[in-house]
């Protein structure tokens, strides 16, 4: 009999954890993933990047959290505009119901997410404009506010040079958006004493380190005192920066994006020769990918709407204040991981095959 | 014994053809041209520490252009070039796994994939006859798959000794530039100075003709294109130190300026003869031209226009002279030798 007893408490004690496991896990549930069983796909313009793959892993991770999502699926446009639009066709012939798109190709790749929105699939563009208008175009589009990058550098900079300064602005591609939309939010807060040494609006890099090494050599060679170089690529500044060093100069301070091996260039070069070169990264934006699948996903389940329509970059290390970081550095692992990222840095040094 | 009788009565040479070649002139002239309207218009574009900064990007450009040379010396056209850096590139920094213990590994591999590549495409070329610009773009086509299977498209940070030996000085001079001084010399002894080179040049002349003399046409067409990758694999290895942490599509910003020095120093995209030294001049002055549009700060529109006007005019310069040959041709034989 009292066998019988501890075999009925233990049943009991069985079925009372099952049960609390079961609504521990429901309440893990993000509210944006209804119960609608779906499918998901994420499409890059161009993912041949360690940014890139660490923002598709950051956006798997995100949908692994959502269980009503049946199927995940990725396609690289491999920076060619035909496959792209072959990838966003294809895969909703395929019957995914939703599609997060990276449209590097920008507008050129509008109507091809047009058609896939008129066959009534959920189709979020994200980070880099398409054109179009939401509803009508696409479901949504998760965009990025570079212009707060620009204001988060501008108050750094004014913190560091109350009096005004001589800057440098390095940004991608001749007339990217995303350098119009920093200088926007850098002029927002500062004012004509901050003298912009490159010609308007930014001196072109194509994010290119080799190219930015180029840049960065005529500019030290003409401005004799450059006060704050802002970047919006600052892993692609580590090649150049020791060119300040060679003309016998100290590394100025730097307003830029993270990375791990910026972090550790950092690191590694605070010592007498470096007595102006602190460092200000806001994170670089991988985590932009969640938002856009969190809406993609509640579209398609039927889960909430998130509360963010924008992803706003938040502010990472300032080697000044330490708020909200110091400058992080990571040797064990890649440089070429942003530790700024929400997915943790060893699975970071996995998705770049490190 | 008529020859030698009939010779000086007919092919006296003009005072010209005893100096130096016209191309070499020519970019000389240009060069030290450019330098002085830097001196005048920009003079930071030509201080010591722009000069530091950009040689080792002309030394890259010169040992490009001088594989570009040895393809276009046999009227071919190696469009594989891109490719060829890229895996070069990746393949000495993802590789080395940023272990100077592993570096020596690393470029082994990349000189393993470049004579891979060279002899691929040469027997495509010389052997099975294919067109040169569909057979290399096919190959660089392969080569990009292969820096995508190397490092997935991802770029790594460069191996410390690698940085130290691309971004060394010796005096006074970066590195690099030795690395270019060094392929110069040992691609113009070979072409002028050895059998081999002067039977390399008689054959990108006329390859028939050659054929009929019995030279071996194939084997030296086919050596161009590995003698031209194994330049490209210096080049990418060096980019990849001096750079640090170099994207995985490095050498697509390459191709243009490598065919662009070749027709600036003056060798005929027909083929034959090649002027490697003028080639090097011409890299280093598409560097400093590049140089100098930063240096004025125009527009990146601008900078763009100046070098595509620079290039214009360069290729412009040597049309007239072509016609000036061909005009005086009918008094001269031995055009190829006066260019």
């Amino acid at each position: 009999m009292k066998s019988m007893t501890k075999l009925l408490a233990a049943a009991a004690a069985t079925i009372g954890l099952a049960t609390g496991a079961a609504s521990l896990a429901k309440a893990d549930v993000p509210t944006w993933c209804g119960p609608k069983k779906a499918s998901i796909a994420l499409l890059d313009g161009y993912g041949g990047n360690s940014w890139r793959q660490v923002t598709t892993a950051s956006a798997k991770q995100t949908v692994s959290l959502c269980p009503s999502i049946t199927k995940y699926e990725y396609a690289d446009g491999n920076g060619d505009l035909n496959k792209s639009i072959s990838d966003i066709k294809g895969m909703a012939a395929k019957g995914i119901d939703a599609l997060v798109v990276f449209g590097d190709a920008g507008p050129a790749v509008l109507p091809a997410i047009k058609s896939v929105f008129k066959k009534h699939k959920v189709i979020v563009p994200y980070r880099v404009e398409v054109g179009g208008k939401e509803g009508e175009d696409y479901t949504k589009f998760v965009g990025a506010s570079f212009v707060d990058d620009g204001v988060s550098w501008g108050n750094f900079i004014k913190s560091i040079l109350p009096s005004g300064g001589n800057m440098l602005f390095l940004s991608g591609p001749a007339g990217n958006s995303q350098g119009l939309d920093e200088l926007k939010g850098l002029k927002k807060v500062l004012g004509p004493e901050y003298k912009f040494l490159n010609p308007e609006p930014f001196d072109v890099t194509n994010w290119d380190p080799a190219l930015t090494q180029k840049v960065l050599t005529a500019e030290i060679a003409k401005n004799p005192k450059i006060d704050v170089i802002i970047s919006d690529f600052g892993p692609s500044l580590v090649g150049a920066l020791p060119l300040f060093n060679k003309s016998g100069r100290s590394i100025p301070a730097l307003a830029t994006s993270d990375g791990n091996s910026l972090g550790c260039f950092w690191t590694d070069n605070q010592n007498k020769d470096n007595p102006d070169f602190k460092l200000f990264t806001v994170a670089t934006g991988n985590d932009n990918a969640r938002l856009a699948v969190e809406w993609a996903v509640a579209k398609a389940t039927g889960g909430k709407d998130p509360a963010e329509t924008i992803f706003k970059a938040p502010n990472f290390e300032n080697s000044v204040t330490g708020v909200p970081s110091k400058v992080q550095c990571r040797k064990d692992l890649p440089g070429a991981i942003y530790l700024s990222s929400q997915l943790p840095a060893e699975d970071q040094a996995k998705a770049v095959g490190q | 014994m008529s020859q030698t009788t009939i010779q000086p009565a007919i092919s006296i040479p003009p005072l010209w053809a005893t100096l130096p070649a016209k191309s070499f002139v020519t970019v000389v002239i240009c060069t030290i041209a450019l330098l002085i309207v830097c001196w005048i218009l920009a003079p930071s574009s030509v201080s010591l520490g722009a000069l530091a900064g950009s040689l080792p990007f002309a030394a890259i450009i010169a040992i490009v252009g001088l594989g570009q040379l040895l393809v276009v010396q046999q009227g071919g056209f190696d469009l594989s070039l891109a490719g060829a850096v890229s895996l070069a590139v990746v393949t000495s920094t993802h590789e080395a796994h940023q272990n100077n213990a592993e570096l020596l590994h690393a470029l082994s591999l990349a000189v393993g994939f470049a004579l891979a590549a060279g002899v691929a495409n040469g027997i495509l070329i010389a052997v099975f006859r294919l067109n040169a610009i569909i057979a290399t773009i096919g190959m660089n086509a392969l080569l990009y798959g292969g820096v995508f299977a190397v490092c997935g498209g991802t770029p790594s940070i460069t191996t410390e000794l690698l940085a130290n030996i691309a971004n060394g000085q010796f005096i006074g001079l970066p590195t690099s530039v030795f690395f270019a001084l060094a392929a110069l010399a040992i691609v113009t002894f070979i072409l002028k100075k050895t059998t081999v080179g002067r039977r390399f040049e008689a054959i990108g002349a006329n390859p028939r003709a050659a054929q009929a003399a019995g030279l071996r046409v194939r084997l030296h067409q086919l050596m161009a294109y590995v003698c031209a990758q194994l330049l490209y694999c210096l080049a990418g290895i060096l980019i990849g130190g001096i750079t640090r942490e170099p994207t995985a599509f490095q050498g697509d910003s390459l191709l243009l300026p490598s065919v662009a020095v070749v027709v600036l120093g003056g060798t005929s995209l027909l083929g034959g003869r090649g002027y490697p030294i003028s080639t090097f001049i011409a890299a280093f002055f598409l560097n400093q031209l590049s140089q100098f549009a930063l240096a004025v700060g125009v527009p990146y529109s601008a900078q763009t226009i100046i070098q595509a006007l620079a290039l214009g005019f360069g290729i412009g310069v040597y049309s007239i002279k072509w016609s000036v040959n061909s005009f005086s041709q009918t008094k001269l034989p031995k055009k190829e030798e006066r260019k």
